[in-house]
């Protein structure tokens, strides 16, 4: 007995010792650099890259048509694309797949994603393969193609038979300029000057109002653009509902605290966040104060939020018309429209959401980017580097994804509006398509977008405000208690 | 300890005495009394059971009733216990997704594959198991029987990505079948349930098989087994539906090639939403999918579940 | 030891190698029967809980910082975040609170389920199919329905949508209780949730019953029952102690289960943990182990888990001594 427990415990004291031996040992699972092969893109190798993201519906269906287009240009690549159900997943699923040394080649990600990813040094910064980088004279042999992968020529007619041509690896100077400058900076705001992403598709917030409300009080109420002009309105809107006998309305519904949180903080040049030094500032007296006045709004009857109307969406309640302004992501702007036809429909308008300082408008940007992981073989890096080029620069994929949800192309809209495709989807805007109508709000105020700063712990930041800002809304705790709380659970976990 | 528990039982429910010496009447008093109780409290448990029938019953039958709803009647704010139109489309949409290249077929044919093999095994397994923890003596019983428990009380979501690395890794199982059956071949839950199945079986028939010469494996096949059929059988239903229903492993380790239906499932209803916003009633209509199939081999054994129980009333 | 190997050597007859290979079979036989068990327990069970000792004791230990070739040096200061971290103690407390309500709740129900089960003739069949039907549904379906059931929405201080529950109770002339939403109280949210654990543990357990219910010898009954017992000695005399391995099954799993809660609370409430407007008010300690995961701070999830592990265990140790006394086998 003796015997065989000693040799029980020497048994487990070897397995730990060489388990961790094992796990110490796999520095393999960390992805070299990509160093330019010799030769460079290798056509006659085949190479199949994998994409995560967490695409649903329709949209799946037009990643397809568009990575078939994409292999026909380059016929040695293949994509195997998987949708990892929600965010959560697709980080969830790469983060267990780094630490198995088994990662995709390119992922959907939000900018914390990225910094998070990085702690392991596993994603690939892109640099060299923008305008005047590394690679700059590297060409790699394409099959010419139009956007959606017919065969032209040099000259860009139609043909039958392939050509081939060498054209540039590295984004050009006039392709880069397409991009709206604040998504594309986006991809280098991690504190260490390098650039990890490029935007893949984007939304915002915008708000939803009932128009025929509006037009039928129209000698009362006009649509708020400011703080001020909306604390006026809700009076206003109350005072009506009261006369008029119309119970349980509240005027303005607000979906995400979080982007409260964070877009008064951009609106009023208060300090939220930083990538260096002092990570974590939203405990200031400037965000005290609004927090307390949407209290009182709150107290008031004048707003509410999704989380306070127990729901995911103000817009169940805004088609119901219990709310009359509702700010929610142009992403979902279809649900603002009720399809079904089990309540009265109501003409809905979408305006931008309301400022402090007109002139200076501060919007929420949001989407995803995409990233790259480091691979040990460098021709996927270079497949994976060409895709995310041939997405995120095809205006026709970016109209198609618009036009399906509400969300924005990526590209300025100068250049949009050269798109045949796209000028006839903002056109439906005039027949109240509601997709399209935000669309072309979003669009028409691309120069002002803001982004908040990426770094390690930012998204507990945007976790905390938001929940900082139901404990406040909810009594659950007083508003100082609130801050200080969600501060010392941010610094607890990523210093200060 | 197991004998000396037995006679502690035989003590505790001491012989009948038959009732000698009553009168006629008495006896028919008592009986008619006796009747009238048993009446009541037949009603009284038909009564008891329907209600927690109902309850119990509840949650199914919504989910049936939501997989047909519109979308808009089933986000609507006073939820409908009947739905006010019949959406059959719903499970259309679910099979129409399969154009966009997932093989549900397959799908499904894996998932019998790893299902059938890993119940299997997984019972050898644990019967082997199970015997030796309630009927073999020897050294370091309790302390395995003790460490086995321990295992089951840490929290298993942690083994993950260790077993990520194991598999992925050290095995290069990635993508393979193995990586499906082989880790999750021994449920500590089952051994433990199977040895106190095995408990209640009188040691007196092993030590008596013993002397006849029984071979170990011939008893456990000829009494222990048949002797615990329901519990076997139950086993095999989990073990079953543990296949069916696993979701987050299988999508992590193996591809399209050797997927399980519920993640082809899962991955067909997220066709179905618009931005973030799910279509709850095709997802309904994917989960109905999932269970009817189970329902179907649950009912076939209900048949086997029924005559193991028989045997052991009979044999017992 | 030499003066052993001396001793002069007696050829073994065939019979007696037989037996001595017999005997060498015996002692080592269950070791033999265990080894396919243990061997995967070893690899996919132990290992981890070892490379989880590992982690735990690794001061601020990341998966992702591993890969990137860092060292951690051996201390607990995982532990002292994991305790540290604000919402430790409603988290232990919820945990406790549940399990010690849900688990004799769920085991009395299940066992009169199964003892009125055993003793109905007509329709036994088509009840007992309908008590195991849970079990093949889907958790995420039974989720959505009790949230269905109980929700209420209300803004404006007008109800827009009561729910199931609360129409009925407003039928009986009652007034609607917020139960699950952003107005509820702690206890209205509780009381919800120990009805869906309560009903998502029902079928198990009886289904566990009713197979130890059909194994008792039915001689017991009919010589009780002769002997004009009562129903109720019977079942305490009888039932429950012929019964006690399977009971002490359910009960002792039912604490670890209880203690592991928390799908359940996702099921109803999401991974906020609580209704709206008060997330985590309903955390349990897997819940916090999940949110240090989910940070990708596994150091932090595996110091909690094994504080969670000691509490278990511990129980689990009072569980047993207890069921050594009370059980019969």
């Amino acid at each position: 007995m003796k015997r065989l427990g000693a040799l029980l415990m020497a048994g487990l004291l070897a397995g730990t010792m060489c388990g961790s031996l094992a796990l110490a040992g796999c520095g393999s699972r960390k992805k070299a650099d990509f160093v330019m092969p010799e030769g460079g893109f290798d056509t006659s190798k085949q190479v199949t890259i994998r994409f995560y993201h967490q695409m649903g519906g329709q949209l799946q269906n037009i990643l397809a048509e568009y990575i078939t287009a994409f292999e026909k240009r380059y016929p040695n690549i293949h994509v195997e694309h998987r949708s990892q159900g929600d965010w959560n997943g697709v980080r969830k699923q790469i983060t267990t797949e780094i630490q198995g040394g088994n990662q995709p080649n390119i992922a959907y990600c939000y900018a914390d994603h990225v910094a998070l990813y990085n702690r392991s040094g596993a994603v690939q910064a892109i640099d060299d393969f923008l305008p005047g980088g590394a690679f700059d004279d590297v060409t790699v042999p394409t099959v010419l193609t139009d956007s959606f992968g017919t065969y032209v020529d040099a000259e860009g007619n139609t043909v039958t038979e392939p050509v081939t041509a060498d054209l540039p690896l590295n984004l050009t100077e006039d392709e880069a300029a397409k991009y709206n400058k604040t998504y594309y900076d986006e991809g280098s705001m991690y504190g260490d000057g390098k650039m990890y992403t490029l935007p893949w598709i984007k939304s915002t917030e915008m708000m939803f109002y009932n128009a025929d409300f509006f037009n039928q009080h129209s000698d009362r109420i006009s649509v708020p653009k400011t703080w001020d002009e909306m604390e006026e309105t809700c009076a206003e809107i109350l005072e009506i509902c009261e006369e008029e006998n119309i119970e349980g309305v509240v005027p303005l519904g607000y979906d995400s605290e979080e982007n409260l949180f964070i877009s008064q903080c951009a609106q009023l040049d208060s300090p939220y966040t930083s990538e260096t030094g002092t990570k974590f500032l939203f405990d200031n007296d400037t965000n005290k104060q609004f927090v307390n006045k949407f209290i009182e709004w709150k107290e008031k009857g004048y707003f509410t939020t999704a989380a306070l109307a127990s729901s995911d969406y103000t817009s169940t309640l805004f088609t119901e018309g219990s709310i009359i302004m509702s700010i929610g992501s142009t992403g979902g702007a279809t649900y603002n429209v009720d399809a079904s036809g089990s309540v009265e429909q109501f003409e809905v308008g979408i305006a931008p959401v309301p400022q402090y300082d007109v002139n200076n408008t501060k919007l929420i940007s949001q989407g995803p980017s995409v990233c790259i992981f480091k691979s040990n073989d460098p021709q996927e890096v270079l497949a994976s580097w060409l895709f995310v080029k041939f997405f995120t620069t095809n205006p026709y994929y970016q109209t198609e994804v618009a036009q399906n949800n509400g969300y924005m192309p990526v590209l300025k809209r100068e250049f949009m509006e050269t798109i045949p495709a796209y000028v006839d989807f903002i056109a439906e805007a005039e027949d109240k398509d509601i997709r399209a109508m935000a669309v072309r709000e979003g669009m028409l105020n691309q120069d002002n977008y803001f982004v908040s700063p990426a770094f390690y712990g930012s998204s507990v930041a945007r976790e905390q405000v938001g929940l900082l800002m139901q404990a406040a809304l909810s009594g659950d705790k007083t508003v100082d208690k609130a801050f200080s709380d969600a501060l010392t659970t941010c610094t607890k976990r990523y210093g200060k | 300890m197991e004998a000396e528990n037995m006679e502690k039982i035989e003590e505790t429910s001491p012989q009948p005495e038959t009732p000698r010496g009553m009168a006629e009447k008495d006896i028919n008093k008592t009986a008619r009394a006796q009747l009238v109780g048993k009446i009541f409290v037949q009603i009284g448990l038909y009564l008891f059971l329907t209600v927690m029938a109902v309850i119990v019953l509840f949650p199914f039958y919504w989910m049936l009733i939501s997989s047909v709803k519109s979308v808009a009647e089933y986000n609507a704010l006073n939820p409908t216990l009947w739905p006010k139109q019949f959406v059959w489309s719903n499970y259309a949409d679910v099979f129409s997704a399969e154009a966009t290249g997932i093989d549900l077929g397959r799908m499904f044919l894996n998932t019998v594959i790893v299902g059938v093999v890993s119940t299997i095994l997984s019972l050898i397994v644990t019967v082997l198991s199970a015997f030796a923890l309630a009927r073999l003596e020897f050294r370091g019983k309790n302390i395995v029987f003790g460490a086995m428990l321990a295992t089951m009380m840490i929290p298993g979501e942690l083994f993950t990505v260790t077993n990520y690395i194991t598999v992925v890794n050290w095995l290069d199982w990635g993508n393979t079948f193995a990586a499906l059956i082989v880790p999750f071949l021994v449920s500590v839950f089952y051994i433990y349930l199977l040895r106190q199945n095995f408990l209640q079986i009188p040691n007196e028939l092993y030590l008596a098989a013993k002397v006849d010469g029984t071979s170990d494996l011939k008893y456990l096949w000829k009494v222990m087994i048949p002797l615990s059929a329901p519990t076997l059988i139950s086993i095999t239903i989990l073990k079953m539906m543990g296949a069916w229903n696993s979701y987050i492993w299988p999508k992590l380790v193996v591809g399209d090639s050797h997927q399980l239906i519920t993640v082809g499932l899962r991955e067909l209803a997220s066709m179905f939403s618009v931005g973030n916003n799910p279509n709850f009633p095709v997802q309904m209509a994917a989960v109905v999918l999932v269970t009817v199939p189970l329902l179907i081999v649950f009912i076939c054994f209900r048949k086997y579940i029924m005559r193991g129980v028989s045997r052991s009333g009979t044999k017992g | 030891m030499m003066e052993k190997t001396k001793q002069p050597k007696v050829p073994l007859t065939k019979a007696e190698k037989k037996i001595r290979a017999k005997a060498i079979f015996n002692r080592w036989k269950a070791w033999l029967y265990l080894l396919p068990a243990l061997a995967i327990l070893g690899l996919f069970t132990v290992w981890p809980i070892i490379n989880t000792l590992r982690i735990a004791f690794s001061n601020g230990y990341q998966g992702m910082l591993e890969v990137n070739g860092e060292t951690f040096t051996f201390g607990i200061e995982n532990f002292k975040t994991a305790i540290e971290v604000s919402g430790f103690g409603n988290a232990l407390g919820n945990t406790m609170l549940l399990t010690v309500i849900t688990v004799p709740v769920s085991t009395m129900l299940a066992l009169l389920i199964a003892v009125a089960l055993n003793s109905i003739k007509p329709l036994r069949r088509l009840l007992q199919t309908i008590f195991f039907l849970p079990y093949v549904t889907n958790g995420i379906a039974i989720g959505m329905v009790f949230m269905a059931m109980f929700n209420m929405i209300a803004i404006g201080g007008k109800a827009q949508s009561l729910g199931i529950i609360n129409g009925i109770i407003t039928a009986f002339g009652g007034s609607p209780i917020d139960w699950v939403g952003p107005n509820s109280s702690k206890v209205a949210n509780m009381a919800v949730l120990i009805l869906y654990i309560v009903w998502n543990a029902l079928p198990f357990k009886i289904l566990v019953l009713l197979g130890g219910l059909q194994g008792v010898n039915k001689q017991y009954y009919d010589a009780a029952r002769v002997d004009g017992a009562s129903r109720w000695r019977i079942f305490w005399r009888i039932t429950v102690p012929m019964l006690s391995p399977m009971i002490a099954y359910v009960v002792i799993t039912g604490f670890i289960g209880g203690f592991k809660e928390y799908t359940s609370i996702v099921g109803i409430f999401g991974e906020e943990m609580g209704p709206y407007m008060h997330a985590h008010r309903l955390d349990t300690m897997v819940g916090l182990i999940y949110d240090s995961l989910n940070g990708n701070f596994e150091g932090e999830a595996a110091a909690a888990s094994l504080i969670l592990f000691l509490i278990i265990f511990a129980v689990t140790m009072i569980n047993l001594y207890v069921s050594k006394k009370k059980v019969h086998y």
